[in-house]
C-alpha cells in the first residue's frame, strides 16, 4: 500500500514538474510546480516526516500563490488568452539539467544510506521540535530576525510613503537648521520622480 | 430528475435587472419581492428584465447582454419600448406575472453564436502579440506593460469597455477604462448615465445601494460602521452620512477622467455610488457638450 | 476512524443546510427552511456557461477543490474522545495548508474563467487571503501552546480545565477574521463581492455555480468546527455526550460567523490590508506573546 502511494506520488511529482515547463501560461506553470512539490511534501508524510511534509505543502502553496500573483500583476492575461513558452537558453539549460540530473543520481547511488527505521510510537515532531529550537536554535533565530529586517526593510524603501514625504515628491529630508538645505546625502539629478503624478486619492 | 425539477419549480426566479430611464426606483421596489431575486451576474440570471426605456444606442450592448444569459432565458420589458423582438411588454406597475411567464419561455438568441473576432496569433510561439504581450488576439486588446502612476513599475496595463449595464455602475454609465491590477490609470465616458428623475435621488435608495456595495443591509448602517470602512478626504463619508440621515446630498462630482484615475477599483464604485444619479449624470452631460 | 468519517459525512449535509438557512434568515425573503433546496435545484437544472478560451480543467475543479479542501479541514477535528477521522500529530499544521490552498483555489476559481472581474476578485482576493491566513497560523499557535502539541486532540484535551476562549480573549475573534475570509462572506469577501458583479463566480452559472456555494457553505461548517475545537473545548461539556457538545458549538459559531459577515461593511481592499497589517497582525502578536507568558508561569 504504502509503496504504491510513493510509486504514484513520486511519478505525479515528476510529471508535474514536466508539465512545468510545458505549459503555455506562467500561472499555469505555478501551480504545476505546486503539484509537484505537495506531491513531495506527502512523500515525506509516507516517511514518517508529518510536520516537514505538511509544513512544506502549506509553505508551498503560499510560495506559488504569491508568485502567481505576481505574474497577473506583471502580466494581465487571464487563463493565458495570450500564450508563452515556459523554456529559454535551450543549450544552457539542457547542460545545466543533465549535470545535475548526474550529480544527483551519482549522490543517490554512491552514497551510503543509512538503514534506521523510526520505531514505533517516536515522537518525530517532537524530537524536531528540541532539535530546532534546542542546538541550532541560534541558527534559526539568527536568520529568522534577519530575513524578518530585511523583508520590512525592502517594504520601508520601496514604500511611496517615504520617511520625509512622498517618495515622487521629493522625500527631502528637512534642514539641520530652520529653512537650511536638506540634511544628508544630495539625490542626483536634481531629486524628484520623472513620472508624471496624478493627485488620485 | 424528476425530484430536483419539482423542487425547482418553487424556486425564487433569478432576474438580472437592466436599469434604464427612470428605472432605479422600479428596480429597487422588486428588490424584497418574495418570489425572485435580483442578481448580479446576466450568467447567473434565468430572466432579463429591462425595466425604464433604454436609449436605442445601447441596442447592440443590450443584444450582448441577452446572449450573456445562459439559455433558456426570457426577456421583460417594463415600462420600456423593445429594441428587439423577444419576450413580453408590461406597461403597468406589476411585472410579477410577466416575469413568472418569462420563467419558463425561451427567447431564441438574438445575436449569431459566434466568436466576434478569429484568432489573431502573430509572435513565432502564437501569442498575440510582440514580446509574448500585447497584440490584439481574438481582436481585443491584451494587456500591455506600461508604467505605473502611483510608483512607476512598469506592470500590465489592460484597456476594455465597463458598462452601460454593470450592476455596480451608476445605469447607463459605461467607461472606456485602463486597468493596471484594479487601479485605474485613465477613464473616459463613452455614455453618461440614464435620467432617473427625482425620486432617483431619494436618501434611503441611494444609501441602500452604497451599502449594498460594501456588502451590507440598511439596517446594519445604523451602528454606522459602515461610514468607518469608507476612506476619509474623499466625501464619501460625508455624503453617505447625509443619506443615512434622510438628507439630500447635491454635491456635483469633478469630471470623471480626471477623477478616476489612482483610484481602486472598489473604491472608484463607492465614489461614483456617493453621489445622486442626476449630479453624475450632470457631470457626464458637462462634458459630453463640451 | 472510519466511524469518524462516516460520522462526518452524515453530518455535513444538514449542517450545510443549516448553513444556507443562516444565510435567509433575516433577509426578509422567506422560505427559510426550503428556500436553499429549491434555489439549489433550480440551479442544478440550469446549464454551465461556455466563456472564451478559457483554462477548461481548473474551471471544472476548482469547486471541488474547495469542497474537498473543506473536508480535509474538518477531518483533524476529534468528535468524541478517541474519535477522529484524521488522528495526526500535526492537524493544526494540516488546517493551515487547507487555508493556504483554499486562497489558491479561489484564485485559479477567478484566474480560469479568462474575464476582468473574476480575475481582479482573484487576485485581490489574495493579497487579502494571505494576511488573513498569517493571522490565523498565530492564533492556532496561541491554541497549540497550552497543549504542547500541533495535535487537534490534544489541543481539546488541553482545555478540560479552562476554554482557550476564556485564556486567551484575542483569540477567537481574530480566528473569525480568517473565517470571513475562506468563506468569502461579508468584510472579507474580497473575491465574490457586489462591487465585481459576483468577482471570481461573475461568469458561472448551473451546477458549477451550485457546486461552488455548496462548498463555501461546507467552508462555513469546516471552520466552524475548528474554531469550536481550538477555542470552545470542541467535545468536552457536561451532561450531554461529546458529539452533542461540538455539534452545538459549531452551531453558535456558524451563526456567529453569519452575523459578523452581515454586521461589518466591506473596507475597500488598500484599507483592508493596512488594518490587517497595522491592527489585526499587531493583535495577534499580542495574543500569543500573553499565551506565551501565562503558558510559562
Amino acid at each position: 500500500m504504502t509503496d504504491a502511494l510513493f510509486l504514484a506520488l513520486s511519478a505525479l511529482a515528476i510529471w508535474s514538474g514536466w508539465r512545468v515547463f510545458r505549459v503555455d501560461s506562467m500561472v499555469r506553470a505555478s501551480f504545476q510546480l505546486m503539484v509537484s512539490f505537495i506531491a513531495v511534501g506527502l512523500i515525506a508524510v509516507l516517511l514518517a516526516a508529518p510536520y516537514i511534509g505538511i509544513a512544506t505543502i502549506f509553505m508551498m502553496a503560499v510560495e506559488m500563490m504569491v508568485m502567481a500573483l505576481f505574474m497577473v500583476m506583471f502580466m494581465m492575461n487571464p487563463a493565458g488568452l495570450n500564450p508563452m513558452v515556459m523554456v529559454h537558453q535551450h543549450r544552457f539549460s539542457v547542460a545545466a539539467g543533465s549535470l545535475a540530473f548526474a550529480g544527483l543520481s551519482a549522490a543517490v547511488l554512491l552514497s551510503d544510506l543509512p538503514v534506521r527505521p523510526v520505531p514505533e510510537g517516536a515522537e518525530v515532531v517532537r524530537d524536531l521540535g528540541h532539535e530546532l529550537l534546542g542546538p541550532s536554535m541560534l541558527i534559526f533565530e539568527t536568520a529568522g530576525v534577519t530575513l524578518l529586517a530585511t523583508m520590512i526593510g525592502a517594504v520601508v524603501l520601496s514604500a511611496h510613503s517615504g520617511r520625509y514625504g512622498a517618495s515622487d515628491a521629493g522625500s527631502r529630508p528637512p534642514g539641520l537648521t530652520p529653512g537650511g538645505a536638506p540634511a544628508g546625502r544630495k539625490p542626483e539629478g536634481g531629486g524628484g520622480h520623472h513620472h508624471h503624478h496624478h493627485g488620485g486619492h | 430528475m424528476t425530484l430536483l425539477s419539482a423542487l425547482a419549480r418553487r424556486a425564487e426566479i433569478p432576474v438580472f435587472a437592466v436599469i434604464g430611464t427612470r428605472g432605479l426606483g422600479l428596480a429597487e421596489s422588486l428588490r424584497r419581492r418574495p418570489g425572485l431575486r435580483l442578481v448580479d451576474s446576466p450568467r447567473h440570471a434565468r430572466v432579463l428584465l429591462v425595466a425604464g426605456a433604454v436609449d436605442g444606442a445601447q441596442k447592440q450592448a443590450l443584444e450582448r447582454l441577452h446572449a450573456q444569459l445562459p439559455a433558456p432565458r426570457g426577456t421583460v420589458w417594463w415600462q420600456a419600448e423593445p429594441l428587439f423582438a423577444r419576450g413580453e411588454v408590461v406597461t403597468g406597475d406589476d411585472p410579477m406575472p410577466a416575469i413568472r411567464a418569462a420563467a419558463s419561455a425561451d427567447d431564441p438568441d438574438q445575436r449569431p453564436d459566434v466568436p466576434p473576432h478569429p484568432w489573431q496569433g502573430i509572435g513565432p510561439h502564437g501569442h498575440g502579440g510582440r514580446g509574448m504581450m500585447g497584440g490584439n488576439p481574438y481582436g481585443r486588446p491584451m494587456a500591455m506593460t506600461a508604467d505605473d502612476i502611483r510608483d512607476g513599475l512598469a506592470l500590465d496595463a489592460y484597456s476594455a469597455r465597463f458598462g452601460p449595464f454593470l450592476p455596480m455602475l451608476p445605469p447607463g454609465l459605461a467607461l472606456d477604462l485602463t486597468l493596471q491590477g484594479d487601479v485605474i490609470v485613465s477613464a473616459d465616458v463613452a455614455s453618461a448615465p440614464f435620467e432617473q428623475g427625482p425620486q432617483g435621488d431619494a436618501p434611503d435608495l441611494c444609501a441602500a445601494r452604497m451599502l449594498r456595495l460594501m456588502g451590507i443591509g440598511p439596517i446594519a448602517a445604523r451602528a454606522r460602521g459602515a461610514l468607518l470602512a469608507l476612506p476619509q478626504g474623499s466625501g464619501m463619508r460625508r455624503r453617505l452620512a447625509a443619506w443615512l440621515r434622510g438628507e439630500q446630498v447635491s454635491e456635483t462630482p469633478d469630471p470623471l477622467p480626471a477623477a478616476l484615475p489612482g483610484l481602486e477599483w472598489a473604491e472608484a464604485v463607492l465614489w461614483l455610488a456617493s453621489f445622486p444619479p442626476s449630479r453624475l449624470r450632470a457631470a457626464c452631460m458637462e462634458r459630453h457638450a463640451a | 476512524m472510519i466511524v469518524a468519517t462516516l460520522a462526518l459525512l452524515l453530518a455535513l449535509p444538514p449542517l450545510i443546510w443549516a448553513a444556507a438557512m443562516f444565510d435567509r434568515i433575516g433577509t426578509g425573503r422567506g422560505a427559510i427552511v426550503m428556500g436553499p433546496i429549491r434555489n439549489g435545484a433550480a440551479l442544478m437544472l440550469r446549464p454551465n456557461t461556455e466563456t472564451e478560451a478559457p483554462d477548461r480543467l481548473n474551471r471544472l475543479l476548482a469547486p471541488g477543490w474547495y469542497l474537498a479542501l473543506a473536508l480535509v479541514g474538518l477531518s483533524v477535528v476529534p468528535l468524541a474522545p478517541g474519535i477522529v477521522a484524521t488522528d495526526l500529530s500535526t492537524g493544526l499544521v494540516l488546517w493551515g495548508a487547507c487555508e493556504a490552498l483554499t486562497v489558491v483555489v479561489v484564485f485559479l476559481h477567478g484566474w480560469s474563467p479568462n474575464a476582468p472581474l473574476p480575475l481582479i476578485g482573484a487576485y485581490r482576493y489574495v493579497a487579502i487571503g494571505l494576511p488573513a491566513m498569517l493571522l490565523s497560523m498565530f492564533v492556532l499557535i496561541g491554541a497549540a501552546l497550552p497543549a504542547e502539541s500541533l495535535s487537534v486532540v490534544e489541543v481539546v484535551e488541553a482545555q478540560r480545565g479552562l476554554w482557550n476562549v476564556v485564556r486567551q480573549p484575542l483569540g477567537l475573534p481574530l480566528f473569525m477574521a480568517l473565517g470571513l475570509a475562506i468563506t468569502l462572506r461579508g468584510p472579507f469577501d474580497y473575491a465574490d463581492g457586489a462591487e465585481l458583479a459576483g468577482g471570481t463566480s461573475a461568469e458561472e452559472s448551473g451546477p458549477a455555480l451550485a457546486l461552488w456555494q455548496f462548498a463555501r457553505a461546507s467552508m462555513l461548517v469546516a471552520f466552524s468546527a475548528m474554531a469550536a475545537a481550538a477555542f470552545l473545548g470542541g467535545h468536552l461539556g457536561p451532561v450531554l455526550p461529546g458529539p452533542v457538545w461540538l455539534l452545538l458549538k459549531t452551531l453558535a459559531v456558524m451563526a456567529a460567523t453569519v452575523a459578523a459577515g452581515r454586521f461589518f461593511a466591506r473596507m475597500p481592499p488598500a484599507r483592508m490590508l493596512t488594518f490587517l497589517w497595522v491592527v489585526l497582525l499587531p493583535l495577534s502578536f499580542v495574543s500569543l506573546a500573553l499565551v506565551g507568558v501565562e503558558v510559562l508561569e
